[in-house]
């Protein structure tokens, strides 16, 4: 372990580890009333009747509330608004609320929900994004313009369709990617109230504080300045509560209250009927190369499964189709991308963002090639890894920084890799071994069109300590603790002089979401904008008390300033003591660079596209298959990053075993069994995710790297690392028993059928 | 939802509550998540009477009681020595926390196609201690199972324990379960064996029974036929494992399918093949 650690451990651990910490599901006022929501449970159908005077009569029920009652437009969305709070006509997909009911105890609420009697009449319901596209589906939207298509783009350098025809050797595929769910361990949840003041109070497990405003005060009506958002500490969020879950439905009920507290959690089964998905995906793509294995071409068009709302999924397949080329160099690039409205689930922000799909379908092409061309996998891919200073496969030079082929190098000089064949000869009786190494990247932040900004505010206190107002929320990632270290090495003042205010609209000052690996880098930039004015003011300030009159020769040490002139030193605590408050506040901002010149094409994306920064890896999986079941077990796992300087090994280590355990399980594990729009897996007794027992050692190597305009020099890294194991482990499976894996999550039973029958 | 909550301290004590219908309680794990419905359900805890914990040998036999936990089981030396197949088979069973709440009693009344335990009892030819108000019986496991979430067990009855005949030292004892992960999982496919061969090494006795392969955790006699009186090898495992994939009547569901549970249900006795 590297010195920073040692001095500074997660800020965040003692508090959590004693179970101190008060996430937002902790928050339960006295008294306090209960709200839930009655679900459709039906895919697509026109709600015929909703008789709800017997949950009206249910001892304990303060409220009932229907579609009548929201005021305001009625739809929640983060950029497109076509999410009803409450349905009253149709319902769209399985968890689509039609009442809620405000209750005295859950065990009212449980009651009154069921007795609910809400009469569908069903419609046709379309659950396949291609056949959502044919002429003659059912319209998940009868309003919409282009039927149920929700968003197309296309992405286009130099001429694919010319080069491709030359190419020596083309190789093609259908590629498919599934729905995922989240798997926070916190529930999404929050406690909110209409003060005497007339301001709506909310405590919410939530990832975007500042944004909900708008989201609430747009489908509600409501003025977005009498609404204040808290953001606690959250129990996981991974792009699942980027967007409203509860919130709309909160707010409304809180209007409704009469002005006491109202809580709503959703239970796990809710949340795997309600809550947002990864999209699935279906990609079909041809790769064309020179005979020596020079990548020429890509073509290829992308189709992702909106669910019936459209969330972020335009945005997230402009991200896939972005990252559509991998970190190779392809001169001739063409890709379409179409998302699908469906009366599945509704698709959203996930870890990843649309990048973990076409990354399986790039790296699985890059796989057929170098069977095609007999060559060895991690070698076609050194050959054709993108180097600094050149445009990747929509015509943007990313900002330098060590990439995929330093990133590769890392992996294949560990010893999983140099010593697998005495590792596969050690196959046990009835198994067989293989492993796989592929590349993975992931853009950092927002992306032109959508400014990546927050601003910090930094407090000295009275005693003399420090207090940082973070304004993106820490849903786990550690991104609060790193704000301390950042602050405690910028003032040189140890760690425990600074206390973290949680994000909160009142307080802190505004940002954007926690998300797009952009958390740490944008806020921690704004952070050291808000410390290099404290520490200037220190300065000054204690020049005076120091009767010293240079005060750039003054020095800042753990809790005090000193002029190493006279040897005579002030306290920081007595500045705190004597400073107005307003002279104790610091504050900056910052906004993430764009690229410069970008190149005409993807012109449908508006918000979000392209970017300027990415950060690289590469992974390693070795897996052992049994003969006799198929199943699957992986025996290591090896993940490289690059991501600018590390301010915390223990921080980026985590994120990569944590990236890298989600991507094993959508690899191997999380089948959501879905058909006509139900998740046959919609508890956690179905929907399996990897247990302790089913991942190996996660080997997290960091390659040297620097962002120079990064906070401390780093870069973000928190989702690049759930791209690697889908891929590794198809390379893996292929390698040990010549199963070619063309879609996620591989099932026991593709590998029996693939070795063949027991003898 | 769990509405009163008796514990009794004795089986005197416990009968006129389950008269007057309250549910047995053993560790839960099976009860709490079927009850968390808004209907109210009274329970009486069996963890107040001692005498359903107890683990022990005489005349030949080892008794476990309904109450002993997984985690108790798995670890106690009479079953680490004696049963080998059933300690398999309870480690391999829900996770740490659910093995040291959950019974063996409870495992067995659930009587789920995917018990863990089942098969390994059914292997080792146990039979079931009913206790009720009006006495006790005895009962193979065999007859007691009778379906999914289906027992022999009568109203205001209970299990005391189970009996099982320890098999001869030198048999092999062989549990394998098919889960879609290492831990918290629901056998897609499980096998357990006890196989007793003479020192010539031709098999003597070959018990083989299955989970998750049909209604209920069950023996397969043709399956033990075509082993009895063979040599264990190739051939003659291939030929019983042809009879197992015959003898079963899997499902499909969100785990696996049919086929694949079928196929892998041989497989699982080729496992046993002697390697060179
Ligand atoms: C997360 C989780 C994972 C699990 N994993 C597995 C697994 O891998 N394999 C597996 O086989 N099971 C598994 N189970 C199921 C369960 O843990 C076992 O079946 C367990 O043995 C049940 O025992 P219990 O003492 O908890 O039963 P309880 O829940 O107390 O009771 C279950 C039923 O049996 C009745 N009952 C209990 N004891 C007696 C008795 N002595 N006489 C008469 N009736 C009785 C009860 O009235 C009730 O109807 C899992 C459960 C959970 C929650």
């Amino acid at each position: 372990m590297t010195g920073p650690d040692a001095v500074f451990p997660r800020a965040d651990a003692l508090a959590k580890a004693v179970g101190a910490e008060r996430y937002s599901a902790d928050v339960t006022p006295p008294g306090c009333l209960w709200a839930g929501v009655r679900r459709a449970g039906v895919a697509h159908a026109l709600i015929t009747g909703l008789d709800v005077a017997a949950a009206r009569a249910t001892p304990g029920v303060v409220a009932v509330l229907t579609r009548r009652d929201v005021p305001g437009t009625n739809r929640q969305g983060i950029v497109h608004k076509d999410q009803p709070v409450l349905c009253g006509e149709r319902v769209r997909h399985r968890g689509d609320p039609v009442a809620l009911v405000l209750a005295e105890s859950r065990e009212a609420l449980a009651l009154a929900l069921s007795r609910i009697d809400a009469a569908f009449s069903p419609l046709p319901g379309v659950f396949e994004p291609a056949a959502a596209l044919d002429r003659d589906a059912p319209y998940v939207h009868p309003e919409h313009p282009d039927g149920n298509l929700l968003a197309y783009g296309l992405v286009e350098k130099g001429d694919a369709p010319t080069a491709l025809a030359d190419c020596a050797v083309t190789v093609s595929g259908e590629y498919h990617t599934p729905m995922q769910d989240h798997v926070f361990l916190e529930l999404p949840n929050g406690t909110a109230r209409l003060t005497p003041a007339g301001v709506l109070d909310m405590v919410v497990s939530t990832q975007a504080p500042f944004r909900d405003r708008f989201e609430i005060a747009h489908a509600l009506g409501l003025n977005p300045w009498t609404i204040r958002v808290r953001a606690p500490y959250l129990g996981g969020g991974f792009g699942g509560k980027d967007g409203a879950t509860v919130q709309c439905l909160l707010a409304l009920a809180a209007l409704n209250a009469g002005g006491r507290w109202v809580k709503m959690v959703w239970d796990r089964e809710e949340t795997f009927l309600a809550g947002y998905k990864r999209h699935a995906a279906v990609m079909r793509v041809t790769l064309g190369a020179d005979a020596d294995g020079t990548l020429r071409a890509l073509t290829g068009s992308l189709l992702f499964d909106a669910g019936p709302y459209a969330h972020l999924s335009g945005e997230i397949m402009a991200l896939a189709l972005e990252h559509a080329g991998g970190p190779y160099r392809i001169p001739h690039t063409r890709l379409e991308g179409s998302c699908a409205y469906t009366n599945n689930p509704v698709g959203g922000a996930f870890r990843g963002f649309g990048v973990l799909q076409s990354s399986f379908a790039i790296e699985r092409l890059m796989d057929a090639l170098a069977t095609r061309l007999g060559r060895d996998p991690a070698g076609l891919r050194l050959q054709n890894a993108l180097g600094r200073g050149e445009p990747n496969a929509i015509g943007v030079t990313p900002e330098p920084g060590a990439g995929a082929a330093e990133c590769l190098t890392a992996v294949l000089a560990h010893p999983a890799w140099t010593e697998r064949a005495a590792w596969k000869r050690q196959a046990p009786p009835f198994t067989r071994r293989g492993v796989g190494v592929t590349c993975m990247q992931n853009a950092m932040g927002y992306g032109r069109g959508l400014p990546d900004a927050a601003a910090a505010k930094l407090e000295l206190t009275k005693q003399g300590t420090f207090r940082i107002y973070n304004s993106v929320p820490d849903m786990g990632q550690g991104n609060a603790s790193a704000f301390v270290t950042m602050a405690a090495q910028a003032l040189h003042q140890s760690p425990e002089a600074f206390a973290l205010i949680q994000p909160d609209t009142r307080h802190c000052l505004p940002a954007g979401s926690s998300s797009a690996s952009r958390t740490t880098f944008t806020f921690g930039n704004a952070l050291l904008g808000a410390c290099r004015a404290m520490e200037a003011k220190l300065r000054a300030r204690a020049a005076l008390a120091l009767l010293c009159d240079d005060p750039a020769r003054l020095i800042l040490s753990p809790g005090l300033v000193t002029d190493p002139a006279t040897g005579a030193a002030v306290p920081l605590a007595r500045l705190g003591a004597l400073l107005p408050r307003d002279d104790r506040l610091c504050v900056d901002q910052f906004v993430m660079a764009v690229v410069e010149n970008p190149p005409d094409t993807g012109r449908q994306f508006k918000l979000g596209f392209p970017h300027r920064f990415y950060s690289h890896g590469a992974c390693l999986c070795a897996v052992e298959v049994d003969e006799l079941t198929g199943r699957v077990r992986l025996g290591r796992c090896v993940v490289s990053v690059a991501c600018g300087r590390v301010l915390s090994l223990e921080g980026v280590t985590q994120q990569v075993q944590g990236a890298a355990a989600q991507g094993i399980g959508l690899a191997l594990f999380e089948d959501p069994a879905l058909e006509n729009g139900c998740m046959g897996a919609g508890d956690l007794s179905r929907y399996l995710i990897p247990t302790a027992l089913d991942l190996p050692d996660i080997d997290c190597l960091i390659v040297a790297d620097d962002e120079p305009t990064g906070p401390l020099g780093l870069r973000g890294m928190g989702e690049v690392g759930i791209h690697g194991p889908g891929p590794a482990i198809a390379q893996a499976l292929f390698d040990a028993a010549g199963l070619h894996v063309t879609r996620l999550p591989v099932t026991p039973e593709d590998l029996l059928s693939a070795l063949g029958g027991p003898e | 939802m769990i509405g009163a909550v008796y514990c009794p301290t004795s089986l005197e004590a416990l009968w006129p509550l389950l008269a007057d219908g309250a549910h047995v309680l053993a560790g839960g794990t099976d009860l709490l998540v079927a009850k968390r419905g808004p209907a109210s359900c009274a329970v009486a805890l069996l963890e107040g009477i001692g005498e359903l914990a107890g683990i022990s040998e005489g005349d030949g036999l080892i008794r476990l009681g309904a109450m002993a936990s997984h985690a108790t089981l798995a670890r106690h030396p009479l079953v680490r020595q004696h049963l080998a197949v059933l300690a398999l088979a309870l480690e391999t069973l829900g996770s740490p926390p659910i093995r040291a709440m959950g019974t063996l009693g409870g495992n067995i009344a659930t009587a789920s196609p995917a018990g863990d335990t089942l098969p390994a009892l059914l292997a080792l030819n146990a039979r079931l201690e009913l206790a009720s108000a009006k006495g006790r019986r005895v009962v193979p496991l065999a007859d007691f199972l009778l379906g999914p979430g289906r027992t022999a067990l009568a109203a205001g009855e209970i299990i005391a324990a189970v009996v099982v005949a320890p098999p001869a030292p030198a048999a092999l004892q062989h549990f394998e379960k098919i889960g879609r992960r290492d831990a918290l999982a629901i056998a897609v496919a499980s096998l357990a064996a006890v196989i007793a061969t003479d020192a010539a090494g031709t098999v003597t006795e070959a018990r083989l029974a299955v989970g998750s392969l049909a209604p209920t955790a069950r023996r397969l006699p043709a399956a033990e036929a075509a082993l009895t009186g063979q040599r264990l090898n190739r051939e003659s495992l291939t030929r019983a494992a042809a009879a197992i994939r015959e003898a079963v009547s899997p499902m499909t569901d969100v785990r696996a399918s049919a086929a694949y549970r079928r196929q892998a249900a041989g497989n699982l006795l080729l496992r046993l093949t002697p390697q060179p």
